[in-house]
């Protein structure tokens, strides 16, 4: 994929993940606070925005839960690294499977009360997930390209 | 229509997990995207094509599921709120009014958004519908399931063609 092509998929994981932490923007510029119910609508068709399950930075709360935060993390800085580094062959599937099974599992066990859910745990899984993820949508695009092309 | 009915039955399925009560609180990002590789698989099945599915089918099935999900999610959501005259905006007024409050902003921009807000408040309580609200489920609603549907169908695709590159290496 062209160097150009992965700006742009970057910048639009950034705009995605700026979006979360509107309520911080909000201080550096008030007229972001129209936006606010319209971004609360948005990601509420992504994550359930559980009150508990936010992140919270002192009286500022994200937009999307713990989890989903992490993932949109991850797949920002993986789409940084390929920006820097264009990767080279292919990713088995069973990565994707072992990078989904921690936030898998975390899901199952907390859902059971097996052990109290954890933000930080959420977090992680999440990040792991979204990382890895991110070369999949990659490979994708790629293949998608190649396919218009011919 | 037939051609694309397992983005419609996978479609209607998420909209409605990110739309009524309740079962929205399953609501996760992944559901969008698992209903699409439900679809692709779905629709393998039913048409007994199990060669490697194209990107470019790929991505047109993820953009159909993410607009039926659209479709039927903003339809839904909308009756809901006409019928219960009840919604989010409702629900989450009093925290949305305590936000605003407790942001340093000047007292001018805090009335015009609780004025906006309120407006949209008495409308829903008093006619279960208002133009505001219709139009930002709508447009909220079809950018971002179709946008998580195209990536969705990119996914859904590599993992189903490399499972299938697996299976036919082995033979």
């Amino acid at each position: 994929m062209k160097r150009s092509y992965s700006l742009i998929l970057f910048f639009l994981f950034l705009i995605w993940f700026l979006g979360i932490f509107i309520e911080w923007f909000i201080k550096i510029d008030e007229h972001f606070v129209f936006a606010l119910p319209y971004l609360q609508k948005t990601y509420s068709l992504v994550c359930h925005q559980e009150k508990n399950k936010l992140l919270l930075f002192g009286e500022i709360e994200t937009l999307t839960c713990a989890r989903c935060t992490g993932i949109y993390l991850g797949l920002l800085l993986s789409s940084l690294l390929v920006l820097l580094k264009l990767p080279k062959g292919k990713l088995h599937i069973n990565i994707l499977l072992v990078a989904a099974a921690p936030m898998i599992a975390d899901v199952l066990l907390t859902s059971l009360n097996i052990y109290a859910y954890s933000k930080l745990i959420a977090f992680l899984t999440g990040f792991l997930l979204g990382s890895f993820g991110f070369f999949y949508l990659y490979a994708g695009l790629n293949s998608l390209i190649l396919e218009l092309k011919r | 229509m037939k051609k694309y009915l397992a983005a419609i039955i996978c479609g209607f399925g998420a909209g409605v997990l990110q739309i009524v009560p309740f079962v929205k609180n399953f609501s996760c990002c992944m559901i969008l995207p698992l209903a699409v590789f439900f679809s692709l698989l779905l629709d393998q099945r039913a048409t007994r094509n199990f060669e490697k599915i194209p990107m470019k089918k790929a991505l047109l099935f993820g953009l159909f599921t993410g607009l039926f999900a659209a479709s039927f999610g903003s339809v839904l959501e909308i009756l809901i709120t006409f019928i219960t005259k009840h919604n989010d905006v409702i629900a989450s007024f009093t925290d949305l009014q305590r936000i605003v409050q407790n942001l340093p902003l000047s007292e001018d921009i805090k009335k015009e958004v609780l004025n906006i807000f309120q407006s949209v408040r008495e409308d829903i309580l008093k006619n279960g519908f208002s133009i505001l609200y219709t139009f930002s489920v709508i447009v909220n609603n079809f950018i971002v399931n179709s946008i998580f549907g195209s990536v969705g169908g990119l996914i859904g695709a590599r993992i189903i063609n490399s499972k299938l590159h697996h299976q036919s290496n082995g033979q």
